[in-house]
Formats: structure tokens, sequence, C-alpha cells
């Protein structure tokens, strides 16, 4: 009788951690590393990474030097471990800021008048039509070459697409009824954006947020590459790619150490999207 | 429990000879521009006292919700034209932003999907409080009085279930959340948009029943929408009967039943099945009802009217009120509108 009633009553246990399979855990631990990495990677780096020792070049993988050296003598592993800074934070750092412009781009695009709306869609078909990779160059160029003018160029030219999405998402949630009866409880228009259609619009942008990562961290190489990013000797990863790209017939590890960082960091922040979209649906939440 | 879950009396007796709480007096609502222009509502007049509950009945398409989006302002795509009087304020003429705030404080509405009118990412007890927190109230008085009403709502578990997400809920529920949300901030004036036809038949008696007790004790006037002619029976006080976007036929309920004089009207009620009929008896209006496109000259219904004279395709008829009773039909006489 007693044990019945207890059974009725018995309030849900709470868990110390949130309910995660095991796959999940790996992608975070993943994604936890790489930050990890990026944030104290240059402080445990020795200082040799930034000095050339030619007598030492494109020595192969050794108890030493475990992916060997590149064609300064430079040890590679370090040297990825230490770009994981320049790589990785200034990726997440640019997709970040895009997607603020792009939010609250989009924001004003929904909630404005319809003109407003009518601008900015034009806006970003500009934007959108012109390459980004071109564009961030132009920026960058004109900034004077350095990583900062790269994020400030990525940033300021990557949010389009990201207000283009999110608007069309929030133009969708705008047709849920919840959203009128929302309304019809007095919310007034501002706080029924903020409340209810963009936190019920973000899980777009959370898928794409990984994917932008990857790209972001592919262009800023690809900026590093011409000249208007990241300046030798930075370690940026892709930075690295193209200067190991000339010794690969000989040297692959010059390549492959950069390479598998930027595989493995492109998986991991693909899973993590996936992973993070899944739980922002609470009746997919395990209580 | 104590205290009462509604911290005021009601503002009005509950009594049905009251002045209106709600009062609408030659509402029209269009859509678009220029030739293209619809009408959908056309010189609608109605009114709703404390405590009464009123139904509008009508086919699909007649413009019942319309009629509720423009008293609530909800699109404003919508031309509204026409007084909507509530307390001394006609919304109507209201700037947008005190539109805003007469939503929830003076008229509510509560909607006909429960699964799809609460929001999937906010808790039960934010999406009750969230009314009284637009308010001012702080959030620990707002999450008390949500408490309150989702007892008063017999809402099961109301406090365990206040950190509860929507989809944990049943339909029952859920539509008793979205009442508790439309309730709390004590609107004098609460439009239900057919809210059981997503509900079973025993959840949609509870749910209706709550209603009706709630009107009673706040002195809350109810604008109920429905198909079914069994719910009106059981919980309205007066019926309006709606066609092609006009009132054709208002009375109190049991007259109406009792001698519908719409021809339209007839037909609606003789269209459902009563146990004491046999079934011969049963008959259906034949035909269908005009789009807002293609609305007959005259009086809309002329085409499917069994009794439509000659005067029926010319004008529109003028309503007439006899007792309790107002209908706009030639056959009644009264020439036209
Ligand atoms: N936003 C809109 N724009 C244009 N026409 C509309 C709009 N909403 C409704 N209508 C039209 O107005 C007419 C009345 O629609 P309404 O939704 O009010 O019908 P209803 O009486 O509520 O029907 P139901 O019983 O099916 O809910 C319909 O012909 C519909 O097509
Ligand atoms: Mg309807």
């Amino acid at each position: 009788m007693a044990a019945r009633v207890e059974t009725a009553a018995a309030p849900a246990r709470r868990r110390l951690l949130p309910y995660f399979a095991l796959h999940e855990w790996l992608v975070f631990l993943t994604v936890a590393f790489l930050v990890l990495m990026a944030l104290v990677g240059p402080a445990l780096a020795p200082s040799g990474i930034y000095r050339s020792n030619i007598l030492n070049a494109l020595a192969p993988p050794s108890a030493e030097h475990w992916f060997g050296t590149d064609d300064q003598g430079r040890d590679v592993l370090w040297r990825v471990v230490a770009g994981a800074q320049i790589s990785l934070l200034s990726s997440i750092l640019i997709v970040v800021l895009y997607s603020l412009i792009g939010v609250a781009v989009a924001t004003a695009a929904t909630l404005g008048p319809r003109w407003l709306d009518e601008v900015i869609m034009r806006g970003t078909d500009i934007g959108l039509a012109l390459p980004g990779l071109v564009v961030a160059l132009g920026f960058a160029a004109a900034l004077g070459p350095s990583i900062q003018s790269g994020i400030i160029a990525m940033a300021l030219t990557g949010w389009p697409m990201t207000a283009r999405l999110l608007r069309t998402t929030m133009r969708q949630t705008m047709e849920q009824p919840f959203v009128d009866g929302a309304r019809a409880l007095g919310v007034s228009p501002a706080r029924l954006m903020l409340t209810h259609v963009l936190p019920n619009s973000l899980d777009v942008l959370i898928v794409k947020w990984a994917g932008d990562i990857n790209n972001t961290l592919l262009i800023l190489a690809s900026l590093s590459f011409i000249g208007v990013g990241a300046q030798p000797p930075s370690p940026e990863w892709g930075a690295m790619i193209s200067a190991g790209r000339s010794t690969m017939s000989t040297a692959w590890w010059a390549v492959a150490a950069p390479g598998a960082a930027v595989a493995v960091t492109a998986i991991a922040f693909g899973f993590l999207g996936d992973i993070l979209q899944a739980r922002r649906d609470p009746s997919l939440r395990k209580r | 429990m104590v205290d009462t879950p509604f911290a005021n009396a009601p503002l009005v007796p509950a009594t049905n000879d009251a002045a209106p709480l709600l009062d609408v007096r030659g509402l029209s609502v269009s859509f678009g521009h220029g030739p293209a222009a619809v009408r959908l509502v056309d010189n609608v007049s109605f009114a709703v006292g404390a405590g009464e509950r009123v139904a509008l009945v009508g086919e699909s398409g007649s413009g019942k919700s319309v009629t509720a989006q423009a008293l609530m302002r909800l699109n404003p795509h919508m031309q509204v034209s026409g007084v909507v009087q509530i307390g001394g304020c006609n919304l109507v003429a209201l700037s947008d932003k005190e539109m805003t705030a007469e939503r929830g404080a003076s008229i509510g509405m509560v909607f006909q999907d429960p699964m799809s009118s609460l929001d999937p990412l906010m808790t039960i007890g934010d999406q009750v409080a969230e009314t009284l927190r637009l308010r001012g109230v702080s959030a620990a008085a707002a999450r008390a009085r949500a408490l309150r009403v989702l007892d008063e709502l017999r809402v099961d578990r109301a406090a365990e279930r206040l950190a509860a997400y929507p989809h944990e809920f049943s339909g029952g529920m859920r539509q008793r959340v979205v009442i508790a949300m439309a309730l709390i901030g004590e609107p004098k004036v609460l439009i239900a948009d057919e809210p059981t036809t997503a509900l079973d038949v025993r959840v949609q008696e509870r749910v209706l029943d709550l209603l009706y007790s709630v009107s009673k004790e706040r002195g809350l006037a109810v604008l109920l929408i429905t198909h079914d002619m069994g719910i009106v029976a059981g919980f309205a006080d007066r019926v309006m009967v709606m066609y092609a976007g006009r009132i054709i036929e208002q009375n109190d309920v049991e007259p109406l039943f009792a001698s519908p004089r719409h021809p339209y009207t007839q037909g609606l009620l003789g269209a459902i099945p009563r146990i004491d009929q046999k079934r011969e008896q049963l008959q259906s209006i034949p035909g269908a009802p005009p789009t807002p496109f293609t609305r007959p000259p005259g009086c809309h219904f002329n085409p499917r009217c069994a009794m439509a004279m000659e005067i029926c395709r010319k004008d529109y008829p003028a309503m007439i009120e006899t007792g309790s009773a107002r209908v706009a039909c030639h056959i009644h006489g009264g020439g036209h509108a």
C-alpha cells in the first residue's frame, strides 16, 4: 500500500549528467580536445616551432618528431597543436561574428516593414552573388595582410547566407499557430520575435554552424595561402598544407598532419551540429 | 484552495441583461485592394453580455474564424471596419501598440489545435505566466498565479509540471493549459475558435464544462465558434448563425432549436441526426455555400433555398427583430438591407 503510493508520487530522478550515447560522448570529447588544444597549444609548444633549423629539414617521423619536420626543420606535430589556435578559434570567432550579424539582419527583415525586408533581401542577394573568397580577399587586402584582417573580412562578408536562411525559417515559424497564440496573449511584436520566433528558428543555424566552421577554416587557409591571411612563420593549418604541398612527394607528413587536423575538426563539428539539433527539440530530449 | 485563482472579482455581475461586455457593430473584413479585394465578413453586428456564452455556427468557410481574428486584430493584412466595443474602448480604432496591450487583458482567444498552439521550446509554466510577465508581474508571483489557474482548470500535478514541455502533455491537458494562458490575464471576453474539435468526445466535454463554470463564476463573456450543434445546445445561451460572411439569424438557444426561422437554420438543424427522429426525416441542405468570390446577388442563400422568392434574388434582406429573435430573411418581411 505504502509502496504503491510512493511509486505513484515518485518525482522524476534527476541525472547528474544529461543522457548522451557513446558516440555522442566521443564527438564531445573530440571537440573539447580540439578547443583545449586551441586554447593552450601555443603555450605548451616548444619555442623551436617558430625557428627554422634547415639542417633537420624534412626529417621523417621519429621518436623525437612524431610527425617529422617540415622544410624549415620544425616539428610538424607541435606546429599543428599550436596552429589550432589560429585555425580553429579564428574560424569559430568568424562564424560567431557573422552569425550575430545574420541574426540581427534576419530579425530586422522579419520584424520591420515590407520595404525594409525587400531592401535587406536584395542586399543579401548581391552579397550572395559575389564570390565570398574574392570579397574577403579585397577586404583583407584593403585592411593590410594579417590574420586580424582575415577575421574582420570574413565576419563582414559571411553573413548573407545565414541571414537569408534564418529569415526564411523565421517567416515559416511565424505561420505556426503558437505564434498567433502568443500574439493573442498580448505579446508585443519585438518580444514575439525574440522569445518565440527566433528560438524556434535557430535550428537551421545550429546545423549550418558546423559546416560553416569547416568552410571558414578552409577560406581562412586560402587567404593565408594567397598571402593576405596568416603570415609566416604562423603555424596556421591551411598555410601549413599549402607550404607542404611542394614537398609532398618526398615528405608526406608535412601535409598529412595538418590535413588530418582539418579532417578531424570537420568531422567532429559536423557531428556536433547533428547532436545539437537533435537536442534542441525537447520531444527528443530524454528526461 | 484558500484564495480564488482569479485575483479580481468579476467586473460585471453575471447576468444576461447587463450592458453587453462585447458590442460589435457593423463589422466588415476584407482582404486585398481595388478590384482584387474580397469581403470575407460583411456588416456583422452582435453583443455578448457578462457571463453570457454565445455560439457562432455555420458551415465551413462562412467566415467564423475570420470574424474571430478580426475581433482580436490578429491578421495585419485584414482590413477591418466597424466597431468592436469592449468596456468603452473601440478595438478597431486602437493603434497597433494599444491593441497589443488589450490582447490577453480585455480579450483573449483559444485556438482549435492545442497540439500546435503552444511554443514547443518553452515550459508550460513560462507560457502560462507569460501574460503576467508582460505586465510587469514578478517571476515568482506570476508562477504562483499560473499554478493556481492550472489547479483551477484541474491540470493534475500542476506544480510538478510547470517545468514540463508541451509534448509531455495530452491533448486535453494542453487545451487546459491554453485556456489557462488565455484566462490568467483576466480578460472580460474570451473567444474560443473550435476549442475542442481536435479532442475526443469525453475530453471535449470536460474542457467545455470547465469553460462553462469559469464563465459563470467570473462573468466571462464567451464567444464559442463551433460546427457542432450538440455542443451549442449544451453550452450556449444564445446562438448566431453565419452564412457567407453574414449573420443570418440569432436567437436564444431554446427558441432557436425549437423554431428556427431562417430556411438555412432550419436546414442546418435538420441536418443533425436526432435519436427521436426517424431516418427519413433527416435532411441536408442541397448545394454548397458560395465562396467569397461567388456570392450571388440578393440573399446569398437564395440558390439553395427551397422557399426563395423573386425579391430574394435581388435584395439582401434586412435584419428583423422580434422578441429574442433576429433574422434576415424576406419570408419574415422587412424589405431590403
Ligand atoms: N488569410 C486569408 N486570406 C484570404 N482569405 C481568407 C483568409 N482566411 C480565410 N479566408 C477565406 O475566408 C473565408 C472564411 O474563412 P473562415 O476561416 O473564417 O471560415 P470558417 O467559418 O472559420 O470555416 P471553418 O468552419 O472551416 O473553420 C474562406 O472562404 C477562406 O478561404
Ligand atoms: Mg474556422
